[in-house]
Order: C-alpha cells, then structure tokens, then sequence
C-alpha cells in the first residue's frame, strides 16, 4: 500500500518535471523573433544559421528577473 | 543574465566562434528593453509561444515558463553538454560550462570569424 502511494507521488512530481533533451541528442532548429541590447531584430534568429559554430542555448525565466 | 554578460569574454570567447543566445517566453521588445539597460552583449529570441522551450524540454508547465536549463550544440548540431538545471549562483557552473566550451572551440581558432 505505502510502496504504491510512493510511486504514484513519484510518479506526480515526475510528470511535472520536463525531460531535457540529452547530450547526443540532434538540437531542433527555431526560428524566434530576436532582441539585441541596439533593438529588435528584423530577422528571425535561427539556429541552422550558426550551424559549425558552437551555440550556447541558454533558457531562462523572465526578462528582468534573476532567473 | 548578469553573471553571462560580466563573464562573456572569458567563458564565452567575447562571441569568437561562440554565439550566446538567451531564450525566454518575453516579447522581443521587453527582451531588447532588458539588454540595452543592462548592456548584455548576448542574442535574445523571443519564444513567446514555449515551442522552442518545450522542444528542448525546459518548459516548466505549471509556471507556463521556460526552466534555467542550458545547452551547448556543437558545429555538428548535436548537444555537447547541458546543465538542467543551470546553477546560475554557483561559481563553479561557469567553470564547467567555459571548460565544455573550450573542448568544442580550440583556443587556436578563437582568433577568426
């Protein structure tokens, strides 16, 4: 009974945690609307654009937030 | 954001070879906003709808906000590292993201565009 109460609580904060995809794993490109600290951009920022270079994604929260 | 833009030349080879893109659900105006009063030298893409947050997994759906996770993709498109969560308070974070970069982009080639 408790074995099956922990798994269904395991399960539940599972679900609620996104899976990142993994290391290996081919990066899907994107095409987002793009800012700069000189504006707006009036072309999309791609991934596939910087293809041979090393990107760094990094997600965040919010604009002017620490996160 | 603060410790990207104050560590840019030294983890993220002043752009050489490396491109920084922050990604968040802000529009891109808020986003601009954001980086000319705090001058942060990174790319921002606005990911208004999560699409992109989610395709990579960091889309948190209770707080309908993308999660601190980073990627690094090499030039063969694959991702070569991650941190997810990306523990932007702790110093050594940097380290291990600068020494991920650094295998990927020989400090030799850094000089060129």
């Amino acid at each position: 009974m408790l074995a099956t109460l922990l798994l269904a609580v395991t399960m539940q904060a599972g679900a609620a945690e996104p899976q990142a995809l993994a290391v290996g794993a081919v990066a899907p490109d994107f095409a987002l609307p793009g800012a700069t600290r000189y504006g707006t951009l009036k072309n999309p920022v791609r991934l596939s654009d910087y293809k041979g270079k090393t990107v760094v994604l990094a997600f965040f929260f919010k604009a002017r937030t620490r996160g | 954001m603060n410790a990207y833009r104050d560590q840019y030349a030294q983890v993220f080879k002043n752009g050489r070879n490396v491109v920084l893109i922050a990604i968040s659900a802000d529009v891109d105006t808020a986003l601009a906003s954001w980086a000319r009063d705090a001058d942060y030298p990174v790319l921002f893409a606005s990911d208004t709808g999560s699409a992109v947050g989610k395709a990579y997994g960091a889309f948190n759906e209770r707080y309908k906000l993308d999660n601190r996770n980073l990627f690094v993709v090499g030039s063969d498109g694959k991702i070569a590292y991650r941190q997810t969560p990306f523990r932007e308070i702790d110093p050594t974070a940097y380290t291990e993201l600068g020494a991920a970069i650094g295998k990927l982009v020989p400090a030799d080639t850094t000089g060129s565009h």
